[in-house]
């Protein structure tokens, strides 16, 4: 195992200069990359290398950093072993290569990202919507997305229904008990 | 003359669709010639959610990412929970976790033994599946406190011990089962209807398969034999005895028969489970999860659950919340991009039995 991981990372930074390896415990290789070399590092772990199975896509706001994290997950049959490609693309008018030319399954993933994150991928074909249908509102899987603000400005409540409350109000009401300290920030 | 094509929306509300997802079809006559996955009809943004609660409360959320078998997703969640904080698990609740896997795959082919059938219109083996699953689930209740949802495994372990006498129980109920697949294999693989509804219909492209992420019972049926529990072994997989099945030709009827062996499979790894299961502690107790911070970092775990490989990315802030928690179902693939593309040519009334066979699961698509 730590052969493989070792002759994997030996392989990649001699073809791809800007990439910084780092490696964990188990059958686990970490690459971090720029987005422009996204297609090309992919290609070459699908074409040379054997990591032929796209496990998965992911995506993380990290909104503080004004940054989004792509990590996609490889895993070849024969070294079983995971490789991790970072990435980071900038959070204002966020912009990535696709890659369903190289496993057309990444196309599904490439299409949730766009609609929850806002994040384009050029050559993209995706006509229709994914998830999302007639969404006029910000991407909402973005971490400054208040879902339950949205919720409140969007729809209204039923009619009749003035009186409705929290249940845990009634619970104080009726037991005289306090609310705990962790429940205090979900109170309405 | 050419045959004027036709829409059709299968869906979202319709007996042969497994659960509220639409198949949109162009059809010529009864042949399909283009289909269109359309999801968004249960969408509850469950991964948003759980940005918004901390480590431990998101096990409410997770065992309704897919009904039938939810054991998997609390399972790779609390792995990859537990690798990114480096807790130790005890041997006795990594066992213990197995079995559970194990009789949720049962439980979970009790309910396919009924879709895919129903889907060829023998509705009986349903009828007398979903009754047998019952004595699993029993089981369950008696285990975990729930029938469908568990919420049972979570990280640094299990949520509480086996209750007393419960190993004879299980026993008992695998010695049930094993005699009662020999009833399913003369009602359903021995009839003539389901041979020629499922031979040579839906085949996967063996050669194409690993390629477009086939996993699970539809790679094994290509003849390719992936399974993550041998490949990539997690929890004890690794110290137990159990043979991958494999099928050639690619089609329902060979992913049929993969099925029809994994059950046997699982009651031996129950069986394996119950003689080897070691006494000690069966949970790590964690810290008040009101203030368990992770290390910040991200993690992977990956689970085979009975659609193939189910994966549970989490990454982690150093902060009492996820920063973010994505899962992989395995039916994301194969409900859009494989199943658009096995539908071309075949015919109109094997929508169902094509999706059956791949153990599409919309909730997993959409979360």
């Amino acid at each position: 195992m730590k052969e493989i991981k070792k002759t994997v990372i030996e392989k990649i930074t001699t073809h791809f200069k800007e990439v910084t390896a780092q490696q964990h415990d188990g059958n686990r290789v970490d690459f971090f990359i720029g987005k422009e070399e996204i297609p090309a590092i992919l290609f070459f772990l699908k074409d040379e290398m054997g990591y032929n199975h796209l496990s998965h896509i992911a995506c993380v706001d990290w909104l503080e950093e004004k940054e989004f994290e792509i990590v996609y997950i490889v895993w070849s049959y024969t070294d079983k072993i995971k490789i991790f490609v970072h990435t980071r693309v900038e959070r204002e008018n966020p912009v990535m290569d696709n890659v369903d030319m190289i496993w057309r399954q990444a196309n599904t993933y490439e299409r949730e990202m766009k609609e929850m994150y806002g994040i384009e991928f050029t050559g993209l074909e995706a006509p229709e919507e994914f998830l999302l249908e007639d969404w006029e509102g910000p991407p909402p899987m973005r971490r400054d997305f208040d879902t339950e603000a949205y919720a409140r400005e969007k729809f209204w409540e039923r009619p009749g229904r003035e009186d409705a409350r929290d249940v845990r109000e009634t619970i104080i009401e009726r037991t005289g008990e306090e609310l705990p300290d962790f429940a205090k920030k979900y109170k309405r | 003359m050419r045959e004027k094509a036709t829409t059709l929306y299968i869906g979202p509300q319709h007996p042969g669709i497994t659960g509220n997802m639409m198949v949109r079809v162009k059809v010529e006559g009864d042949t399909i010639v283009k289909a269109t996955t359309e999801v968004g009809y249960l969408h509850r943004a469950f991964e948003k959610l759980i940005e918004q609660r901390n480590w431990l409360q998101s096990f409410t959320l997770l065992c309704r990412f897919c009904v039938p078998e939810p054991d998997p997703v609390e399972e790779s969640y609390a792995r990859a929970v537990e690798e990114l904080e480096g807790r130790e698990v005890p041997e006795r609740a990594k066992y213990i976790r197995v079995m559970v896997l194990e009789l949720a795959r049962i439980a979970s082919y009790m309910l396919w033994y009924g879709g895919q059938a129903g889907s060829l219109g023998l509705y009986t083996v349903g009828q007398w599946s979903v009754g047998d699953r019952n004595y699993i689930l029993d089981l369950f209740e008696e285990l975990t406190g729930g029938r469908v949802y568990h919420m049972y495994i979570w990280p640094g372990g299990v949520r509480r011990d086996m209750p007393e006498g419960f190993e004879e129980k299980v026993l008992k109920t695998m010695d049930y089962l094993e005699k009662r697949l020999d009833d399913y294999d003369d009602l359903m693989f021995e009839n003539s209807i389901f041979k020629k509804r499922t031979k040579g219909i839906g085949i996967i492209d063996k050669a194409k398969a690993i390629e477009w992420g086939v996993v699970g019972p539809p790679l094994r049926g290509c003849g390719i034999k992936h399974d993550v529990r041998i490949d990539d072994p997690y929890e004890v997989y690794d110290k137990l005895d159990f043979v991958v099945p494999t099928h050639e030709g690619g089609d329902i009827w060979s992913r049929a028969q993969v099925r029809r062996q994994e059950i046997r499979q699982s009651i031996r790894i129950v069986r394996q489970v119950i003689d080897k299961i070691p006494g000690g502690d069966f949970y790590n107790k964690i810290p008040n999860p009101q203030k368990w911070a992770l290390p910040k970092g991200d993690a992977y775990a990956r689970t085979e659950a009975v659609r193939g490989e189910v994966g549970m990315y989490v990454s982690s802030d150093g902060g009492t919340h996820p920063r973010r928690a994505h899962f992989r179902g395995a039916a994301y693939v194969h409900a859009i991009t494989l199943l658009e593309d096995l539908l071309v040519g075949e015919n109109l009334a094997d929508i169902s039995a094509i999706m059956n066979s791949l153990g599409t699961c919309p909730p997993e698509i959409e979360r």
